[in-house]
């Protein structure tokens, strides 16, 4: 709200002003023309701060949500009340005093679950600086996620929170050859949920947590810019913070319907905690050089070191029971201790090399190298009464992740004419890495895998003729060994795009890509296959005079099988994944005959997902506008939404909604 | 080059029947020797071109000679008609002014007016020509042909003229690894430099620039249309926040933070660690292994309607203390996960800390 204030402030200070001394124009200009009267006040006004922009506000009512109320703050999650839609103002002083001009806009203010605000202040030669903030709503909590058939008949892992992204970005001697720069960035989310205390791997108890942490990023640097050559030197460091806890005072059975050893299991207080804190430091090079007029030079290195400690607790209280003892006790209480470093490095060179007018070689080279290592200490306290301790379970581990990845690539590029470009080249990636072995002992065993894939390029660009052109990008690999059942293996992935403009009035896209993936080996046989094919149509009639159309159509399909061991026996099986989609996309914008003068416009369209397959989905969302010009600086602006969904899987999860909004937009 | 050629000797004895690219753990190694022979040889050819090639072309450029009169400059240049003519020579912005009134004053108020005052880019009044080419031609005949047009020039010669000054800047120095640049795609298809608003030389709302990359594609802005997705369609957040369309050091062209990190841990630094438990594929596949960060019909974005079908498709190798050759990371769960029974079908419900955890190796807290 405090950042809403400041931006309204000198929307109407400065307005002010200006009103006083601007001669304001004889037609209010379009949207895309404001800068440019901003750039050329009227010459009365040389001396003036100039403003112009837009203030959106209005009222939106959400109908009756019928079907899922959950499910529809989880997809959509827009609001009733009053809102501050958008606001987008732009400040030049042609005197330039304290800057040159300021753009501001803002977003989605009075409640929406994304409200965004950005505000540029520039002064040529002297400064650049960017302010940036986002609040972005995330609420999740579809019945199907978790345990649908909990006791509590709610989403066992459900969160509702608000995720705040900023940053500070000031930039100085803007255009010139030596530019110091200092960013701050914050990122943090505050807000509850609802999570699980798992309890010996027995049971586990859905209880209410406090979610927050924040992540400060600091960094400073100079970009030093010639011709020949360019060098970034950045230094930064990060601050994060997470202090999440869970509270419970009532009875919880948990999700275990069974009875263990004869008595049912409940929890009746629980207070966890915990509390995270990390550092890091890290450095940025970055480079580029021009040492021959063919040749090209390019660098980078990255290497950071962040390093994390934490503690935890919990105590709870109940009857709760240890399979490993088969023993019933009514309470336990933890305590860890954990700690974590990981110095990352990423090289990366390359050049570019022209031996011809028509040919360029591109080779570059690659590393990332990351080694975790980290320490964990847990004390579990068993409680058999209140007052009596029982038996104490402790592990400790030093734990080891190391990952080294490279790459090397070379490519040729060969504009064969003017019209045809063909580009061929080589990929190998090669690595390995060391992880925690997935056994079910506490020993902490190592396991190693190695990666290494050799990779075809190819690539075609064409422009047969003025109005069309066409791309097509290929990309096939044979890998011998890789590190997952599910990674990329032999594969080959085609994109291939089209654009053809058959009048001036009239564009047409069409877009195919596809990729598929293989893994042969026997116990794995890893088949995927997934396509994309689409098409999109701009018509602008007159120039979009009195009517503009916009229409895209994709159809997607993904089939994706592959052999697993299926619980509880390990039985091979085969894990099978279905998707076809249709989605839908469009927007027709008519001018409506004047009306006294005034110019309504309608707007009519929205989107659609249609698909079946494992989990077939339908999701519309219709959208009209009518947008009606009051005055030559006010415009109503009314609006309607429809939201639909519905999965045939999961028919309780479905939702209808009716969106209403009326308001008006000032423009100056 | 010496790479390539050593990789074909030490890296490809075997390339398996069938296969394009060699395996050298392949199996195939009876009976191929002809193959093998085959492979070295085309190794060698190739990698003997483009040694060949690139010394050429090393001899060929002229050291020390400036990059704005480079041979990608000269070759963006309009074609010289054929006899011993006068070369066009630049007249200054000035004379541009004459007739392209609206340009010259916008150019003025643009970013790029920096060259026609700035000594040091060797352009200084001839803002105009440092893009066009010199003018003097074109001023006498006001012929069209007469000077260079870099929005009908084929894509690598019209980003030779950009690059002519943007080439050794910041933002290019992941040029060589952008898709963008691989594919031809131009400057000027994304950026603007005759509007007349400074900062509109490039789309810079979030809605604007989506819209400019949904323009090229399609299928993933498609994506977006899905019900759990990042907030694009809304304009909360843009393409370039997650994806840097000049290139980086990371695959996809992925953003970077932190230095090292990919651009998700921008917004989701809770995310990243270290954790003394990490989840490996977090690290060795990224966020992608698991999440359709475009946008999908399933909860959270991710890649599989449930949870358990997407973690089990990995956790499928029975556990052994050392773990076979040729075998893949990811251990099956033990057996009292009776998926029959719903609260084991969605595996997150207990190892909740999926992403890593600072307490319990099994991620449950």
């Amino acid at each position: 709200m405090r950042l809403l204030l400041a931006l309204m402030i000198p929307v109407f200070a400065f307005g002010q002003e200006a009103a006083t001394q601007t001669k304001p124009d004889e037609k209010a200009p379009a949207k895309t023309e404001q800068a440019a009267a901003a750039e050329n006040p009227a010459p009365a006004a040389s001396d003036a701060l100039v403003l112009t922009g837009s203030f959106d506000f209005g009222y939106r009512w959400v109908g009756d949500v019928r079907g899922s109320a959950q499910q529809y703050r989880s997809v959509v999650n827009l609001g009733e009340g009053p809102k501050l839609t958008g606001l987008d103002f732009t400040l030049v002083d042609p005197k330039h005093r304290l800057f040159d001009r300021i753009d501001a806009r803002g977003d989605g203010w009075g409640g929406d679950p994304y409200s965004t605000a950005h505000l540029e202040a520039i002064k040529r030669r002297i400064y650049d600086l960017r302010v940036d903030y986002r609040n972005i709503a995330y609420f999740n909590a579809i019945p199907s996620f978790a345990n649908p058939f909990a006791p509590g008949g709610f989403d066992e892992r459900s969160f509702d929170i608000r995720r705040r992204n900023g940053y500070v970005d000031l930039e100085l001697f803007p255009g010139g050859h030596i530019l110091p720069y200092l960013v701050f960035e914050r990122n943090s989310s505050y807000g509850h949920g609802v999570a699980t205390w798992v309890q010996d791997n027995n049971d586990e108890f859905a209880v209410p947590t406090l979610l927050r942490d924040s992540t400060n990023n600091y960094r400073g640097g100079v970009r030093i810019e010639y011709n020949r050559y360019h060098v970034t030197l950045e230094q930064g460091g990060t601050t994060f913070k997470e202090d999440d806890q869970a509270g419970f005072n009532g009875t919880n059975y948990g999700d275990r319907t069974a009875p263990f050893l004869g008595s049912t299991l409940v929890l009746k207080n629980l207070q966890q905690a915990y509390g995270i804190r990390g550092t890091s430091l890290y450095t940025k090079i970055m480079a580029t050089a021009s040492p021959l007029s063919r040749v090209d030079l390019y660098g980078q290195f990255l290497w950071s070191e962040p390093k994390t400690n934490a503690n935890y607790f919990d105590i709870a209280n109940g009857n709760f029971g240890l399979i490993s003892s088969l023993l019933l006790y009514s309470g336990q209480f933890n305590i860890g201790a954990s700690a974590a470093n990981q110095p990352h490095v990423v090289g990366n060179a390359g050049m570019e090399v022209r031996p011809f007018r028509n040919l360029r070689i591109v080779q570059s080279w690659m590393t990332d190298r990351e080694h975790t290592t980290g320490f964990g200490a847990l004390t579990e306290q068993i409680l058999l009464t209140p007052t009596a301790t029982g038996q104490s379970l402790a592990n400790a581990l030093n734990t080891l992740q190391v990952v080294n990845y490279n790459r090397y690539q070379v490519e040729a590029i060969w504009d064969v004419f003017s019209k045809l470009t063909l580009r061929g080249g080589w990929r190998r990636e090669f690595g390995d890495a060391t992880v925690r072995a997935g056994v079910f002992d506490q020993s902490g065993l190592l396991a190693s895998r190695d990666l290494k894939r050799d990779v075809g390029l190819a690539g075609i660009t064409a422009r047969p003729f003025k109005k069309l052109s066409m791309n097509v990008d290929y990309e096939g690999a044979s890998t011998s060994t890789d590190y997952f059942r599910t990674s990329l293996y032999n594969y080959h992935r085609v994109r291939a795009r089209a654009r053809y403009q058959a009048l001036a009035s009239l564009g047409i896209q069409a877009n195919f890509a596809y990729l598929t993936n293989e893994n042969p080996s026997p116990d794995i046989r890893y088949n995927l296959d997934s396509r994309a094919s689409s098409l999109s149509l701009y018509w602008t009639p007159e120039g979009g005079k009195r009517v503009s159309l916009m229409a895209e159509y994709s159809r997607t399909t993904f089939d994706s099988n592959i052999n697993y061991l299926a619980f509880p026996f390990y039985m091979p099986s085969v894990s099978l994944y279905r998707e076809n989609g249709h989605t839908a996309t469009s927007m027709l914008d008519v001018n409506l005959p004047k009306v006294g003068g005034m110019e309504p416009k309608l707007t009519a369209g929205g989107s659609l997902f249609v698909s079946d397959g494992t989990r077939a989905t339908s999701y519309y969302q219709p959208v009209g506008k009518l947008s009606l010009p009051l005055q030559k600086h006010v415009q109503w602006n009314t609006e309607w939404r429809w939201y639909g969904f519905g999965e045939t899987a999961y028919l309780y999860e479905g939702f209808r909604a009716h969106l209403f909004m009326t308001g008006l937009r000032l423009i100056k | 080059m010496l790479w390539l050629i050593s990789t074909a000797r030490q890296e490809c004895p075997a390339p398996a029947a069938g296969r394009l690219w060699c395996r050298p753990n392949g199996s195939g190694a009876a009976g191929n020797n002809r193959r093998i022979r085959m492979g070295r040889l085309a190794a060698h050819v190739a990698a003997a071109i483009l040694t060949t090639i690139t010394l050429w072309g090393a001899q060929e450029a002229k050291p020390g000679t400036p990059v704005s009169s480079s041979d990608q400059t000269k070759a963006a240049e309009p074609a010289k008609p054929a006899g011993p003519e006068k070369p066009a020579e630049y007249v200054g912005s000035q004379t541009c002014q004459a007739c392209h009134e609206d340009i010259y004053n916008a150019f003025q108020k643009s970013p790029h007016s920096v060259v026609e005052t700035d000594k040091k880019r060797g352009f200084e009044n001839n803002g105009c020509e440092s893009c066009h080419g010199p003018g003097s031609k074109h001023a006498d005949s006001t012929d069209a042909t007469q000077i260079r047009q870099p929005a009908k020039l084929k894509p690598s010669a019209a980003d030779a003229i950009c690059l002519t000054c943007h080439r050794n800047t910041t933002t290019q120095a992941g040029r060589i690894n952008s898709s963008h640049a691989r594919n031809q795609v131009a400057c000027v298809s994304c950026h603007f430099v005759h509007r007349n608003n400074g900062n509109d030389l490039v789309a810079r709302k979030p809605a604007a620039i989506n819209q400019q990359c949904a323009a090229c594609h399609l299928d993933i802005w498609a994506s977006f249309q899905k019900p759990f997705k990042h907030r694009l369609p809304e304009g909360a957040m843009s393409c370039t926040d997650c994806h840097n369309p000049h290139g980086s050091a990371m695959v996809h062209m992925y953003q970077t933070t932190r230095a090292t990190e990919p651009g998700c841990a921008k917004c989701h630094g809770e995310k990243v660690g270290p954790f003394p438990y990490e989840h490996a594929p977090v690290r060795l596949e990224g966020c992608g292994a698991c999440h359709e960060p475009h946008g999908s019909a399933n909860p959270r974005m991710l890649t599989r309607p449930q949870v358990s079908q997407l973690c089990q498709e990995c956790h499928a190798n029975l556990p052994t203390p050392t773990p076979a050759a040729g075998s893949t990371l990811g251990t099956v769960g033990p057996a009292f996960h009776d998926l029959r029974s719903p609260r084991f079908q969605n595996c997150t419900l207990c190892h909740q800390k999926v992403h890593g955890s600072y307490v319990d190796r099994a991620f449950l807290k």
